[in-house]
């Protein structure tokens, strides 16, 4: 008698009970499984179904393969992916894999946007196919251009619904791609104001000349809620803004600030340590040298005697000397 | 030397002393120590001319001798001296302040005589006083002492070098030229003179007859005959004192500003005591404890001694960093850190003169860069928050007026533009010398407009102006 070999089909080798069983694992591990543990997990599958089995549900959208330093992971697509994905899917079933490439470098660069050329380098496709299909994802809507700040001949791209990152806007500073400088004119001197009255009552209050210096300081959190409140802003503004219009008072010479250590808990301390500002005035009064015309004259170099501008025929001169 | 500081010079020893002495002394200035013959001959003056404007620059101390070897005797210009004549209505005006007429009279005799002996300004300032006084009224020649004596004790005139006596007589050939010394402790030393008289008042001869004014200018002379007292003793006006004073007075206003009025006289008081102990061109003045301050106030400052050291405290923790605490005996230790002063009066005039010049947005750039003291063109405009053409403009504005300078990097060895960095920074100390010399040719302007008198007077202001930020430009680092 002949023996015949009966393969033993194990009761779960059905194909798609093998993707569900894989799916169940990716969610066991949200950070990516790797092969070994699928083979650990269904050891009596052979290699071929797994790899199978892996494949569709790759090409389902459904699994992430990553290389890791230890070899391939597959990694759960999170649910917030598998919208648009299944969303773009049905949209571009048979798309090429080229758009899908590129799609998935513009998604993985978040919303800091990425330049074309990146674009370029990462996929390794030439210029006119990246320009076609960017064409051809932007009239599907999904994704957008946004002009940077910084550079504004630039156009970096990112998913449609995200929002564009501080760094390519410009922040609170900027509205449109537009330097905002009488917004921060007005906010410099709200801020000079504030910190000037707070001198003020400092130095009137007559006491013993410690507390008069501590009063007249203000931690940038007091200046921060002031701005806030005054309302002057239609955009909301954070402390980190508060203090570089603060740092651009300390540059104009009325401000100074010092560092204190403050305890963890207390209102407006970063990292242990506060920040105070005091408004202060200049230790000399416009010196000498620009009181006198020549100090300001335009044309001081070319100025010399028997020239055609001397100081003989210095209008100038000749104006100021009329007192 | 410069040739903005030459032509200043030229100009001031022409309005003092006349042209041939501004010929002589240009052309020292210009060839550095020479002869005597070669300075005759190089500018086609007499001999005996020469001599003379020799004699007029020593007198003031505008001119040195040395003996070289081989016996020939070397003369010397001292171009900084002589742009200290500027200055002359400033110290008077101080003197003026601190001691009133008779020290005005005093300073102003001896700088414009270079030399004199006591008796001889004392005599000349009790004159010169008499005749503003009302009729009957004279000025005693013991008021005068006393304020010189004064003025000595306070080192703001000193003593000339002189030769020294020789015991032995040696029968030796004279030197070509006499060494003079001066020991430290005689140089504020007064002589016990006992100068009586009082001052005479000098009788107007415009109703005499013509002749009359010669008989009496013999008989005149013949008074004088009598042996003065202190013969070879000479005095000079102090300049460097003028100068700490100078600075003294930056620092207080400094303070006050930044601080209260309080504080600058606390700040006043310690450089009050140690005018005389520290040397000027120290770094600190000497430690000072808390109790002397104290008891050094001012008789009309009653505060008590725990304001005073919650004041000295509030003072030394100041990040203008002009006091500072250097021990704890004696209630606190204080000194009063003056380089650093110096330096930050001299960036304070910088920083002004950058924000007439150019507007207070360039003067913030400006002051972003000295703090950061390297930036590049894009973070200067993100901390300035200045728009970029705006202040790219700026930046070149400073940079061809010589306020901002430009530092590469490059990223490869062949420096090729775009791989290099380019950072602004500024040089405090050739940006301060660029403005001083720019002072000197504005002085120049000045006092080459000749006539109006109020011109002049200006000019002199606004040298004055900045005359103690010179001595800050040497100090800062």
């Amino acid at each position: 008698m002949a023996e015949v070999k009966v393969k033993v089909q194990p009761p779960d080798a059905d194909p798609v009970e093998i993707e569900n069983r894989i799916i169940e694992l990716c969610h066991q591990f949200p950070h990516g499984i790797t092969d070994q543990v699928i083979q650990n997990e269904m050891p009596h599958i052979e290699a071929q179904q797994r790899a199978v089995a892996i494949n569709r549900l790759l090409s389902m959208g459904q699994l992430d393969l990553l290389r890791s330093n230890t070899g391939l992971l597959y990694r759960i697509k999170d649910s917030q992916n598998a919208g648009p994905v299944s969303f773009f899917l049905s949209k571009m079933k048979g798309s090429d894999n080229q758009e899908k490439l590129v799609y998935q470098i513009i998604e993985d660069a978040g919303n800091k946007g990425i330049w074309s050329r990146d674009i370029r380098y990462k996929s390794n496709l030439p210029l006119t196919e990246i320009n076609k299909i960017l064409k051809n994802l932007e009239s599907k809507k999904l994704i957008k251009a946004v002009k940077s700040v910084a550079a504004s001949k630039k156009k970096v791209y990112m998913l449609y619904n995200l929002q564009p990152d501080r760094s390519v806007t410009g922040g609170a500073w900027y509205s449109d791609q537009d330097f905002e400088s009488e917004f921060v004119e007005v906010l410099n001197q709200q801020c000079f104001k504030f910190l000037q009255t707070k001198a003020e009552t400092a130095r009137e209050s007559k006491q013993n000349p410690m507390i008069q210096r501590n009063s007249s300081f203000a931690s940038s959190h007091e200046v921060w809620k002031y701005i806030c409140e005054l309302g002057i802003s239609k955009v909301e503004l954070s402390m980190e803004d508060i203090e570089t219009i603060l740092n651009t008072l300390i540059y104009d010479g009325k401000v100074e600030m010092t560092i204190i250590a403050a305890k963890e808990g207390t209102v407006g301390s970063v990292d242990g340590h506060m920040r105070l500002y005091r408004a202060v005035n200049p230790i000399i009064p416009p010196t000498g040298l620009v009181r006198a015309p020549c100090g300001l004259c335009p044309v001081f170099d070319d100025c010399h005697e028997g020239g055609e501008i001397s100081p003989s025929n210095c209008i100038y001169m000749t104006e100021w000397l009329e007192f | 030397m410069t040739q903005a500081e030459i032509k200043l010079c030229s100009l001031l020893l022409q309005e003092h002393f006349g042209e041939i002495v501004e010929k002589i002394g240009v052309h020292l200035i210009r060839t550095g120590s020479q002869p005597l013959r070669v300075i005759a001959h190089d500018t086609g003056t007499s001999l005996d001319q020469v001599k003379k404007a020799l004699c007029v620059l020593i007198q003031h101390n505008l001119v040195i001798y040395q003996v070289h070897k081989r016996g020939v005797v070397e003369y010397e210009a001292q171009c900084s001296r002589v742009l200290r004549m500027l200055r002359y209505p400033r110290y008077i005006y101080t003197a003026k302040t601190l001691y009133s007429d008779t020290g005005e009279l005093i300073v102003e005799e001896l700088l414009l005589n270079g030399k004199m002996t006591m008796s001889a300004v004392v005599k000349k300032v009790a004159d010169r006083l008499t005749e503003t006084m009302e009729d009957g009224k004279t000025m005693d020649y013991a008021e005068v002492s006393n304020t010189f004596v004064r003025l000595a004790d306070t080192h703001f005139v000193q003593r000339c070098p002189w030769v020294p006596a020789t015991e032995n007589s040696d029968p030796g050939p004279p030197p070509p030229a006499p060494i003079l010394v001066i020991s430290e402790k005689d140089m504020y030393l007064v002589p016990k003179l006992s100068l009586i008289g009082k001052g005479k008042r000098r009788r107007s001869s415009d109703e005499d007859a013509a002749g009359e004014p010669k008989a009496k200018r013999p008989k005149h002379s013949t008074d004088n005959k009598e042996p003065i007292p202190d013969d070879g003793i000479y005095w000079q006006a102090n300049l460097d004192r003028f100068h700490q004073h100078f600075r003294d007075q930056a620092i207080v206003s400094a303070v006050a500003n930044r601080m209260d009025q309080t504080s600058s006289e606390i700040v006043r008081t310690m450089l009050r005591m140690s005018e005389i102990t520290t040397p000027s061109t120290a770094p600190f003045t000497q430690p000072l404890s808390s109790n002397e301050i104290f008891r050094s106030l001012p008789v009309g400052y009653n505060i008590s001694k725990q304001v005073l050291d919650q004041y000295l405290t509030l003072l030394a923790d100041d990040p203008l960093e002009f006091v500072g605490k250097s021990g704890d005996s004696g209630g606190g230790m204080y000194v009063i850190n003056l380089h650093k002063a110096l330096g930050s009066l001299a960036t304070a005039t910088l920083e002004s003169v950058v924000q007439e010049r150019f507007g207070s947005r360039c003067a913030r750039i400006f002051r972003l860069v000295l703090q950061k003291k390297h930036l590049e063109q894009k973070q200067v405009e993100d901390f300035a928050m200045i728009p970029a053409k705006e202040a790219k403009d700026m930046l070149y504005k400073m940079l061809s007026g010589n306020f901002i300078s430009l530092q590469e990097i490059p990223k490869t060895p062949d420096h090729a533009p775009s791989r290099t960095f380019y950072l602004y920074t500024v040089n405090i100390l050739s940006a301060a010398r660029m403005l001083l010399h720019r002072c000197y040719k504005a002085s120049t302007r000045k006092v080459s407009e000749g006539g109006s008198h109020h011109c002049i007077y200006a000019g002199y202001r606004c040298r004055g102006g900045t005359a103690p930020r010179n001595r800050g430009d040497d100090h800062s680092p």
